[in-house]
């Protein structure tokens, strides 16, 4: 053996293979085996015809004995070829390590890529032996390293071929868990009706299978799980899988479908490709193992997920919609103590983001709920009463919208709860201040009374700060809550703002909503842009008074109109008679009228509010009476009166997260701490209570609270384009000259009818409503649970088989075939189900309109066989195409053209059954589609589709009107398939489908040793090719398994604790933690198991203290010198 | 022509692979390229690289995963950042950074192997000989005549 320096070399045999002539065509291998015996060290060169050929390797063996060969070089294909069987055959010559041996790639690599420069080939081959016997010269003998095998697989995917691979594997006594998605096993071949070339029923021949699957006693069955994670090597896999929750327990399910029945939504059924409607809860098709429902729920839909105190809009849109209006005001009534109040004035975030609002015009939820509300006397009220006390008490400052939503809350979670009440009645801001018109008295009253009939003691006429203290509040009381809103007008600041004639805004409002009706004069000025300024105007012109409101923002910019049901608001004041000045700002209040001054800007740069004027550009507006509404301002004196602390611009200083002011058991929140809308107000309300609730019992007041405010909701994936139209219905509203007569209602509420017809315009996004009607529904008691979450659970593998499926091309990036447009052009898959005597039409094959159709068209290769989309064939589209022109003619008689480029019928009776077809009097025309169209030419085009070929057998344009058209589709790669690739470290064919090891002799093995494929996820294929992959996977699997053990390949890093300095640099590069630091002995050192054999860490040591079995420093900076050197 | 010689070290699972998959594709390129295989490109040490131009390559070419898909995880990430560091030496020896290339190339990508070792191969006839050798082996006779 040599070794370096020493200047004796190791006797090299080296061995050019020919290949035939795929290498010898090109590279001279006689010229490369000549230069190769003239390198140090070789004894033996030698090429030959096929070296791994038994003579080949028996060539080998023979030099290794005669020649005393102590080392091995084999020129050929690429190594990842035939390496192994090189290795094995010098082994097996009983004399040398198998790594005593280095293989150097001459085909894929020299002869296939430079075949017109066999010169230059030639040199390169040259080249690439110099460097291997370079190498080899430095190869040490080493070991693999046995390691246990796990005999438990995983099978992802529960189509034929995962379905199949499970069967062979758990009949073998393997343990099988076999992972599925959707909520039921079967895949696509659940689908379909009859199968080619056969025609016996699918369901026929799977659902044995399936059931087989469900009650095999080594499958463990995951369906609606997901695999999230792997990691481990061959033989030792760990796999985290997602089981989705299915919200009810799968063992008490007796699937009776109760729960189906009252579910309220609707959503099209993706198993009857979205021909057909399927309800929340659900189970995919009568036969599905396991057969179970589910109940699918998203999260919260974006309207929810919008509003500030997450009420369900979704949920009482579905319960009007089946006219359930009691549940409707229950659910309203989970979330949301002041249901009126919020029908009647809340601005309504959640209209803002309706998914209905992108296809024409967003529900009104508004209006919805206040239906609801306004109804509410008719039923009888649920009202919570079963508290569990806890006997500690809370006390809330403010009976306004946050201190009414806190004491509910609070007295929700069994807390003895007292308001404090400035005013002598409930409501805050709300009740003073909003007009008649928009939210009358009694209906409020009727929220706040059933808020205090709960059990809450209410204090009226107590204000703080001049009543009762706080603290003489908190000694009584274990926490509070201070609700008491911003009750101060803001001032202008401007000269005469103290005439007797300019009213606050906040105060002329009160005293009307209190019964006066004060005089105002014929010419009323109103200032400020905000929603107090539109009540304000809006009260004046209803006091009979010719109104202008000015406000210094532009039209766009206007406070008021930032939410939508502002700008309804401000388009009612304008129909009302008011007229908007904007872009002014007073600059004094004179006899007889205001000066204004122009408006330069009123936001900076960033944003904020700071407004500038142009002090000489001024108008005189005259007015009677001017109301300053620009604005309320909590009042800061008082808190710093009661000890809390206050921000720079005077409010609350509060913890924006928890509420929390400067003293420990006082929370506060609302306007307080700066004015804004009634939901916000709410929010804080429930805020507040979930702090107290923790402070109270010791809990942390930060955690887990991200979710609380507003957030991006969650929307089923919809094509908003072919969503159906419906317009909004509106709710009858008043005339303006007739309204502004009195202070009634602008709106009257929605007829029980037309709140139903509203209603059934939602979208259904988050699919599940949360109305929660099923589970009384349920006959078994405990099985629906909403609170179940979603699972992670840990399985030890030793194998993977990956049957992932595929899925079906998508039409409608053909434009010219009118997938979509015309509703008679259906893919095969929807025929499939048409066809399909359990599918949505029982098996009739009727078009829309519901009669059966007289002429059909197939158009062949649709997204396949066409490099503007998928270059390759399908493989399956002639068969089905063959397979459903048959049941087509035979269920409708109707007559049938096939449209193929060529016809591809190779399987075993596939041939026989295209000529049963060519019997039967079914048409083909040999040509591509070019066009699908409804404009008819002749009259006999007239209502129907138009298939438009270049008939190339009979050399001509052809156009053939059917009723209707089936696009028989390709097949792709899964939507996540690339997702899966990187999970499992495979690689993907261009076309994405995954790939397999070689496509010949390893067509079910992947780069990755453990993980094999089977079925259309390595490419398109039938039901047959597909079985006999998955039980090639599966013989594959067991041959691994059943032997227990693997040999790892020698390539792990390790390090030399003598060289290394305990720098600590390699530690932290590993991806596989396998680098520890050994503290006493100051070095690190390295997990044998743990290490891939990456090398990360060997090119990364400052020292050179690390090194890699088989790619060694020493046999890389050979193998560099050697490329280079000789050639 | 001046026919440059180029190193390349390609990652076992993805790049070589690709090169592989250019080959029963048939696909066909500059003769220039002798690639050497390494499990990932993670393990090319700046040293390797180094020895290639001190033995004469007027090229060397590094091919990894695509980000994300490591067959180990994260290699090309730090094969990345020692590819920008050798970038910045490179000039320091009197070579061009522009001889050091790296391309993330997946096994599904045979044409972008011939492309980019097209490419890099005209690149360097274009840049010339590298002559870091000749100024290496003068360094070393210096250093023996003074030694």
């Amino acid at each position: 053996m040599s070794e370096k320096g020493n200047g004796k070399l190791p006797r090299i045999g080296v061995y050019i293979c020919h290949c035939g002539l795929n290498i010898a065509n090109v590279v001279d291998v006689e010229a490369v085996a000549e230069f190769a015996g003239k390198l140090p060290g070789v004894v033996v060169a030698k090429a030959y015809k096929y070296m791994c050929s038994d003579p080949g390797l028996e060539m080998i063996k023979a030099d290794i004995k005669e020649q005393n060969l102590e080392r091995v070089v084999v020129a050929s294909c690429s190594p990842l070829l035939h390496e192994q069987t090189f290795r094995r055959a010098i082994q097996e010559g009983g004399i040398l390590n198998p790594y005593l041996y280095t293989h150097v790639n001459i085909r894929e690599h020299v002869s296939w890529v430079h075949a017109s420069e066999p010169a230059k080939a030639t040199e390169k081959a040259k080249a690439l032996v110099a460097a291997a016997v370079r190498r080899v010269s430095a190869h040490k003998p080493l070991e693999r390293k046995r390691v246990d095998v796990n005999p438990d697989v995983l099978v992802l995917g529960g189509g034929i071929a995962g379905i199949q691979a499970s069967l062979v594997l758990a009949d073998s006594g393997k343990k099988v868990y076999l992972v599925e998605r959707e909520p039921s096993i079967g895949g696509h071949m659940a689908k379909f009706d009859k199968t080619f070339p056969t025609l016996d029923c699918a369901a026929c021949i799977l659902t044995p299978k399936m059931a087989q699957v469900g009650n095999h006693p080594n499958i463990e069955l995951l369906t609606y799980s997901e695999l999230k994670e792997i990691e481990g090597y061959v033989g030792n896999f760990k796999a985290k899988v997602l089981k989705k929750s299915r919200h009810l327990y799968l063992e008490k399910c007796t699937a009776c479908g109760e729960c189906a029945k009252v579910c309220p939504v609707e959503i099209p059924s993706a198993f009857d490709e979205n021909l057909a409607k399927r309800k929340a809860t659900y189970r995919p098709f009568p036969q599905a193992v396991p057969n179970k429902f589910v109940i699918e729920r998203l999260g919260y839909p974006p309207c929810q997920a919008a509003c500030p105190i997450h009420q369900n809009a979704y949920g009482y849109m579905m319960m009007v919609k089946e006219g359930k209006f009691a549940e409707a005001l229950e659910v309203v009534l989970r979330d949301n103590p002041l249901p009126s109040l919020c029908g009647w004035v809340c601005t309504h975030p959640c209209t803002d983001t309706c998914t209905r609002g992108k296809v024409d015009a967003p529900l009104n939820m508004p209006g919805i709920k206040r239906f609801i509300a306004d109804h509410a006397g008719d039923f009888a009220l649920p009202m919570p009463k079963d508290f569990k006390e806890n006997g500690k008490k809370v006390a809330v400052i403010g009976g306004g919208p946050a201190g009414l939503t806190a004491a509910y809350e609070l007295r929700k979670r069994g807390y003895q709860v007292t308001i404090y009440e400035a005013a002598g009645t409930l409501g805050g801001m709300p009740a003073i201040t909003i007009p008649d018109y928009r939210l009358p008295k009694d209906v409020l009253k009727k929220d706040t009374d059933r808020i205090a009939a709960t059990g809450i003691e209410v204090r009226l006429n107590t204000a703080l700060g001049k009543d009762v203290s706080l603290s003489e509040i908190t000694k009584q009381y274990s926490a509070v809550f201070i609700a008491v809103g911003a009750s101060k007008n803001r001032r202008l600041g401007v000269p005469g703002e103290d005439n007797s004639w300019v009213l606050p805004g906040l105060e002329f409002l009160g005293r009307v909503n209190s019964g006066e009706r004060p005089n105002l004069g014929r010419r009323v000025v109103v200032i400020g842009g905000g929603l107090v300024a539109v009540d304000a105007a809006r009260t004046a012109v209803r006091l009979g008074a010719n109104v202008t409101l000015v406000c210094i923002e532009s039209w766009e910019e206007m406070f008021a109109r930032r939410t939508s049901e502002g700008q309804k608001e401000v388009e009612q004041m304008k129909a009302e008679g008011v007229e908007v000045l904007t872009r002014w700002g007073p600059k004094e209040f004179k006899s007889g009228g205001i000066e204004l001054k122009s408006v330069i800007r009123v936001f900076d740069e960033s944003g904020r509010f700071s407004p500038q004027y142009d002090e000489t550009k001024t108008r005189f507006l005259e007015c009677d009476t001017a109301i300053v509404a620009i604005g309320q301002a909590p009042d800061s004196d008082l808190f710093k009166s009661q000890g809390l602390s206050v921000t720079s611009w005077g409010g609350l200083d509060v913890d924006p997260v928890t509420l929390q002011t400067n003293i420990e058991n006082v929370f506060a929140g609302g306007d307080v701490l700066g004015p804004d809308v009634v939901v916000t107000a709410m929010m804080a309300g429930k805020k507040a209570a979930e702090s107290i609730d923790r402070f109270l019992n010791g809990r942390d007041l930060y955690e887990g609270r991200e979710l609380e405010g507003p957030f991006e909701g969650v929307a089923r994936p919809m094509d908003l384009e072919r969503v159906e139209r419906k317009p909004a219905i509106r709710m009858p509203e008043r005339e303006p000259s007739v309204r502004i007569k009195d202070f009634a209602d602008v709106h009257s509420t929605y007829s029980p009818e037309d709140a139903q017809k509203e209603a059934s315009r939602c979208l259904m996004c988050s699919i599940c409503c949360d109305c929660q009607l099923c589970k009384p529904a349920c006959p078994v008691e405990g099985c629906i649970d909403y609170s179940i979450p979603d699972e992670e659970i840990e399985l030890n593998v030793g194998a993977v088989v990956v049957a992932t499926g595929f899925k079906i091309f998508d039409p409608k990036r053909i434009p010219s075939y009118g997938y979509g447009k015309y509703p008679e052009v259906y893919t095969s898959l929807e025929i499939e189900r048409l066809v399909n005597s359990s599918g949505p039409t029982e098996g009739k094959l009727v078009m829309k309109n519901g009669q059966p159709p007289k002429s059909v068209a197939i158009v062949h290769c649709v997204g396949s066989r066409d490099k503007n989309y998928n270059e390759y064939c399908s493989r399956v589209c002639c068969m089905y195409s063959l397979k459903l022109a048959h049941l087509v003619h035979e269920r409708t008689g109707a007559e049938v053209y096939n449209f193929y480029i060529d016809m591809r019928t190779p399987g075993k009776g596939y041939e026989e059954f295209y000529h049963k077809l060519l019997d039967e009097g079914i048409h083909f025309i040999r040509g591509r589609v070019a066009e699908i169209t409804d404009w008819a030419i002749e009259p006999s085009e007239k209502g129907k589709l138009v298939v438009r070929v270049e008939d190339t057998m009979a050399g001509m344009v052809r156009r053939i009107p059917v009723d209707m058209v089936i696009l028989s589709v390709g097949l792709e790669p899964q939507p996540d398939a690339q997702d899966i690739r990187r999970l499992l470290k495979l690689s993907c064919s261009s076309e994405g489908f995954f790939l397999e090891r070689h496509p010949k002799l390893a067509p079910v093995s992947t780069v990755t040793a453990g993980i094999y494929i089977a079925g259309a996820c390595q490419g398109p294929k039938d039901i047959p090719d597909t079985v006999a992959q998955a039980g090639a996977a599966a013989g594959e699997v067991l041959a691994m398994v059943d032997r227990g053990y693997i040999e790892l390949e020698p390539i792990k890093a390790h390090i030399d604790a003598e060289d290394c300095s305990g720098c600590k640099m390699c530690n932290g590069l590993c991806p596989y933690d396998a680098i520890t630091y050994d503290k006493e002995r100051k070095v690190s050192e390295i997990n044998e198991v743990l290490c891939e054999g990456c090398g990360t860490c060997v090119a990364a040591c400052p020292s050179g203290a690390i090194d890699q079995d088989l790619f060694e420093n020493q046999e890389l900076l050979y193998e560099i010198e050697g490329v280079l050197k000789y050639v | 022509m001046y026919e440059p010689k180029i190193v390349a070290f390609f990652c076992n699972w993805c790049t070589y692979t690709g090169a592989d998959l250019a080959g029963v594709s048939r696909m066909q390129y500059a003769p220039n390229v002798r690639i050497i295989r390494v499990m990932c490109s993670g393990r090319v040490d700046p040293e390797l690289v180094m020895k290639a131009f001190a033995e004469g390559a007027d090229g060397v070419l590094i091919g990894g995963c695509h980000p994300g898909d490591c067959h180990y995880q994260s290699g090309n990430h730090k094969t990345f950042r020692r590819y920008k560091f050798l970038k910045a030496i490179l000039p320091q020896y009197g070579l061009d950074p522009e001889r050091l290339h790296l391309e993330w190339i997946s096994a599904s990508e045979g044409d972008k192997v011939r492309d980019t070792v097209n490419s890099f191969t005209e690149k360097i006839r274009n840049l010339g000989p590298s002559t870091v050798r000749e100024t290496l082996n003068a360094l070393r006779t210096e250093e023996v005549s003074h030694g």
